[in-house]
């Protein structure tokens, strides 16, 4: 075990240091640069906090929609083969719908990552056909 | 590429040959310099004393242009043959003697067309948001009288828009670093749900956004960036106009965040255009569809080395963003059989 700051501690204070004393002190494409890497240095501070918890829920998600054990396959695996089923039309009639379910809480935790909040919005109106 | 000094002599001389009297160049300043095209902007002063305002868009390579300089002018002169808001275009040349690069010249047009500052404007006046989403209507309306015979005969010509369409997203996909089980999933119910191709094949302006559109106090002036245009199925543009990405936060307003999708409806059919709502939709997911996998693109750039930069790398972490639109524009319903 690492002695604090912890990573994710870490990550603010360089989060911190890119927004609040570097932004102001450079200019032209740089400054785009900088906002960028701050933000994504937030990201990260999320990542190490929520992200474990997430990927194992993902994994469990993945199986789900797949209709089978996890087994020893990682989430990594267990999306690609989602993602090939999918593509080659398996003919499970319920694989849509189980995808479709477990997809959506998978993205609402990557966004809890990388950009909170951004699936408040809820399309009213405008999904379907 | 030649110097400050030399473009605006250049110009000048352009401008001189145009116009058949002497002409100077004064005002001269970089409006954007991105890696595949300059904006310059400048005044030229004719003969009898005359300023006018003016704009060159100037490839600094020309073994980087998207579409040959002579073919994005045939579309400007097309719009404005239609009456469709588009930059007058003064002069075409592909001769680099003049300023290094293929360039064309246009009328400028003032107004704000950075998307926040836009959407600023129309929060402080009641009703412009709704009256240019009618606007972009009815411009697209008007692009979308022009077809084959009205451009430039080496405009790209996509003669079976929806199945060429599926077979670019296919490619996409297969090329991902990491499969997107969402992405999948979109494809799937798009190739489920296609629609018949197009009865009529038009000009498609192929990126009409908030962005590319310069408005003022009195509503859209004009519509520029023509590069990507093409012949293909016009319900292409108002579904690529309305994905979320352009609606810069402003999400309840489906049309670049300025209007709702009934004011662009209304403004495309007074203009004489048939807004076919299902294809509409389709062209919609398959834009919102084609901007992820164009992120992931942009991920694997970084990655291989091709373009090294942050912001490319951090494209990646928004690939999120347009599966969760995805999951959402298909709903539960839509994810079936």
């Amino acid at each position: 075990m690492q002695d604090r700051p912890t990573a994710s501690e870490l990550l603010d204070a360089i989060a911190d240091l890119l927004e609040r004393e570097v932004l102001p002190a450079v200019q032209g494409p740089l400054q785009h640069q900088v906002r960028v890497a701050g933000n994504l240095a937030r990201i990260l501070g999320r990542e190490v906090r929520l992200g474990p918890a997430l990927d194992a829920r993902e994994r469990a998600l993945l199986a789900v929609a797949l209709g089978e054990e996890a087994g020893e396959r990682t989430t990594r695996e267990l999306s690609a083969a989602l993602a090939a089923r999918l593509d080659a039309r398996d003919p499970d009639p319920g694989i849509e719908a189980r995808s479709h379910a477990a997809l959506l809480e998978i993205v609402r935790g990557k966004l809890s990552i990388d950009k909170p909040g951004y699936d408040a919005y809820d399309f009213a109106g405008e999904a379907g056909v | 590429m030649s110097g400050s000094h030399d473009t605006r002599e250049g110009l000048a001389r352009f401008l001189g040959e145009c116009w058949a009297q002497d002409v100077e160049v004064s005002e001269f300043r970089t409006a954007s310099a991105g890696a595949r095209r300059r904006n310059l902007l400048f005044d030229a002063t004719r003969a009898g004393g005359e300023c006018v305002p003016l704009v060159a868009t100037i490839i600094p390579n020309a073994a980087i242009q998207v579409m040959p300089m002579e073919v994005e002018a045939a579309n400007l002169r097309a719009a404005e043959s239609v009456g469709a808001p588009a930059p007058h275009l003064v002069g075409v040349s592909d001769d680099p003697s003049y300023v290094g690069g293929p360039f064309f010249v246009t009328g400028r047009v003032e107004g704000e067309s950075i998307p926040r500052r836009v959407l600023r404007m129309v929060g402080e006046h009641d009703g412009l948001g709704a009256r240019i989403a009618a606007q972009c209507g009815d411009a697209l309306a008007r692009i979308h009288r022009v077809d084959a015979a009205g451009v430039h005969p080496k405009l790209p010509r996509q003669e079976e828009p929806v199945a060429m369409a599926l077979t670019a997203a296919r490619q996409l996909l297969d090329g991902l670093l990491q499969p997107s089980p969402t992405f999948s999933l979109a494809l799937r119910w798009l190739e489920r749900n296609r629609p018949a191709e197009p009865d009529r094949l038009t000009l498609v302006h192929g990126d009409f956004r908030n962005g590319n559109l310069i408005v003022g106090e009195d509503g859209l002036r004009a519509v520029l960036d023509w590069e990507v245009a093409h012949i293909g199925d016009p319900m292409e543009d108002p579904g690529w106009l309305c994905q979320r990405m352009w609606r810069f936060r402003n999400d309840a307003l489906e049309v670049g965040g300025l209007g709702r999708r009934e004011d662009l409806r209304a403004g495309y059919e007074a203009g004489g255009g048939s807004f076919d709502e299902a294809r509409f939709v389709w062209w919609k997911i398959m834009s919102t569809l084609k901007w992820g996998a164009g992120l992931a693109g942009q991920a694997a750039a970084h990655l291989d080395g091709t373009v090294p930069s942050i912001v490319m790398a951090a494209s990646g972490r928004r690939i999120a963003e347009m599966e969760y639109d995805l999951l959402m524009l298909l709903g539960p319903a839509g994810a079936s059989g």
